[in-house]
């Protein structure tokens, strides 16, 4: 059923360590259609950054298939955009010019980047700190910075690694709110990394648990939550549960 | 203090909140100046006690004059030195060998850096044999290089370019290998070509170390030329120091050794600031 946006079959990744061979995918398999909010979620070391990198087309896969768009799909491309824990913005560039960085390096019309990166900086709350440096922000706000750079290009999927990851309680429930409205506004097909299986169960559609050694796909769990959510889905009852199932899939509960 | 206080004293009293910031900024700013004087006045007050030490210890003739002058001495004979017919030509020689040097040094060892960093031939074919030219001091080069290249300045120049070189080269691999894999992630996910990840993303993230090396450089070329000049030249301060020194005009010597240290330090400080402008956001 090759019906999605994204179709990953009996994906493998094996690295040749010091120590011999280390599976770090095994036989990993799904589907993702367009516009949806998918999470990775499961314990360090289980191959979720290298499923993205895969994703992205950086890590060539061992085995298996990867289609995207109907088309094989196994080198970089404009329409997808990474996001990670660390923001990696440039400090010798301003905020401004860090968001603009996609663009240049596509070569995208001047004009139309210059009015789109304007936006998105007011979109995540940086009305006039375009001039300023890197450096002089705080975490927070620098991820705010990273998140403007993800979607300046526009790309169809947002492939994100553990985006809120460093940031203090606070502001990862801000950053959560603020990302699942623009995902509403603009349709993106999401794929996000946690380690945070609440944060998990509030922005997605479907949450792929994994397994470490070997790498697997454990299960797939759909988060049947109302949209559009608000944090109110938290006090929902089927929330807990889904923690809660997400937690024994994963062997936390013994 | 008081230019300070009469600066402030003519604006409008600022009320309430205001003017309880802008108390604190002033208060800070003060506080700010005064550690900055004492700073100063430390170092100054160090300096002073040196050349009292200097001074009593050579003018009570415990220390001989021919083996180090009085600062009084030295005074007069950088007077002499700067005033003498033979002095400015000299200067000039040395002043372009080391700037020549200077130059070729950094400008070889920044495009072999970054040939190195950027080419895995380049770098399989050359890397090894510019370590292994790496290990012996530099300065037994000098003797062969008076015999490749002559009396002239093209010897010292050679000394200098091999003084500054490694460094400079070193200080570019470096500075161009170590970057965030993560922000090479990101370059690779735009489909950022070689050319481009070097521009935007490479060469700026290895400006704070290659700005290390050059400083480093400096200092190294002028050592190269003046050792150059001591093993054999016809001209040059190294030379007007050599020859003096073989007259025993011990002054002579130490005025131009201040003259000589007085000149490099002005030019490192030059490039710090041109350094501090460069990378600039190292300060944010
Ligand atoms: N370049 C590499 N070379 C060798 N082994 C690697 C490499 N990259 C990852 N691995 C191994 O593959 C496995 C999966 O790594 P990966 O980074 O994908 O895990 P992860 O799920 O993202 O972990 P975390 O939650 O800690 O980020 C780990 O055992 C890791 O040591
Ligand atoms: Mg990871």
């Amino acid at each position: 059923m090759n019906t999605g946006l994204i179709d990953g079959r009996h994906i493998t990744k094996v690295y040749a360590t010091a120590t011999g061979p280390l599976v770090a995918l095994d036989d990993v398999s799904f589907s993702i259609r367009e516009g949806e909010f998918i999470s990775l979620v499961g314990p360090s070391g289980c191959g979720k950054s290298t499923l993205l990198s895969i994703l992205g087309g950086l890590e060539e896969k061992s085995d298996g298939t990867l289609v995207l768009a109907g088309k094989h799909h196994d080198a970089p491309r404009p329409d997808l955009g990474m996001m990670f824990q660390t923001s990696v913005l440039f400090p010798w560039r301003t905020i401004r010019e860090n968001v603009r960085l996609p663009g240049i390096i596509l070569g995208l019309d001047k004009k139309q980047q210059a009015e789109r990166c304007e936006e998105l900086i007011d979109m995540v709350g940086l009305k006039g700190f375009g001039d300023r440096y890197p450096g002089e922000l705080s975490g927070g706000m620098r991820q705010r910075v990273a998140l403007a750079r993800l979607l300046a290009h526009d790309p169809r999927v947002l492939l994100m690694d553990e985006p809120f990851g460093a940031l203090d309680e606070f502001t990862r429930e801000t950053m959560n709110v603020e990302l699942l409205r623009i995902w509403e506004k603009t349709g993106k097909t999401v794929v996000f990394v946690t380690h945070n299986i609440g944060e998990a169960v509030f922005l997605s559609d479907r949450i792929f648990v994994m397994t470490p050694r070997p790498g697997r796909l454990e299960g797939i769990v759909e988060v049947d939550l109302p949209r559009p959510r608000t944090m109110e889905a938290m006090r929902d009852p089927r929330f807990a549960d889904h923690v809660f199932n997400i937690r024994r899939m994963l062997g936390v509960d013994h | 203090m008081s230019l300070v206080h009469a600066n402030a004293d003519d604006m409008p009293a600022p009320t309430g909140h205001e003017s309880m910031i802008d108390r604190f900024i002033a208060g800070e700013r003060r506080k700010q100046r005064r550690k900055h004087l004492l700073h100063r006045l430390l170092a100054a007050g160090f300096g002073l006690f040196v050349l009292l030490v200097w001074h009593v210890a050579t003018t009570y003739g415990f220390v001989h004059a021919l083996i180090i002058p009085t600062p009084l001495a030295t005074f007069e004979a950088t007077g002499r030195v700067m005033s003498a017919e033979y002095f400015w030509p000299n200067v000039w020689v040395t002043l372009q060998e080391i700037l020549w040097g200077f130059a070729i040094g950094l400008a070889s060892g920044v495009i072999l850096g970054v040939g190195v960093a950027m080419f895995d031939t380049v770098r399989a074919t050359i890397y090894p044999y510019l370590v292994a030219l790496q290990a012996p001091p530099k300065i037994v080069l000098a003797p062969i290089f008076i015999t490749w290249f002559g009396f002239d300045q093209a010897s010292k120049i050679a000394i200098a370019v091999v003084m500054c070189f490694f460094p400079m080269f070193l200080n570019t691999l470096t500075g161009l290998s170590s970057v965030d894999p993560n922000a090479i992630k990101l370059m690779r996910s735009l489909t950022a070509g070689r050319w481009k990840t070097f521009r935007y993303l490479l060469l700026p993230n290895a400006l704070p170390i290659m700005m290390a090396g050059v400083k480093l450089c400096w200092t190294l070329a002028v050592l190269g030329v003046i050792v150059g000049e001591f093993v054999g030249a016809s001209a040059g301060i190294g030379y007007l120091i050599y020859a003096m020194n073989f007259q025993l005009d011990i002054a002579g010597v130490f005025s131009l050794i201040i003259l000589l240290s007085l000149f490099t330090l002005v030019v490192y400080q030059l490039i710090e600031a041109l350094e501090s402008r460069i990378i600039f956001w190292k300060q944010l």
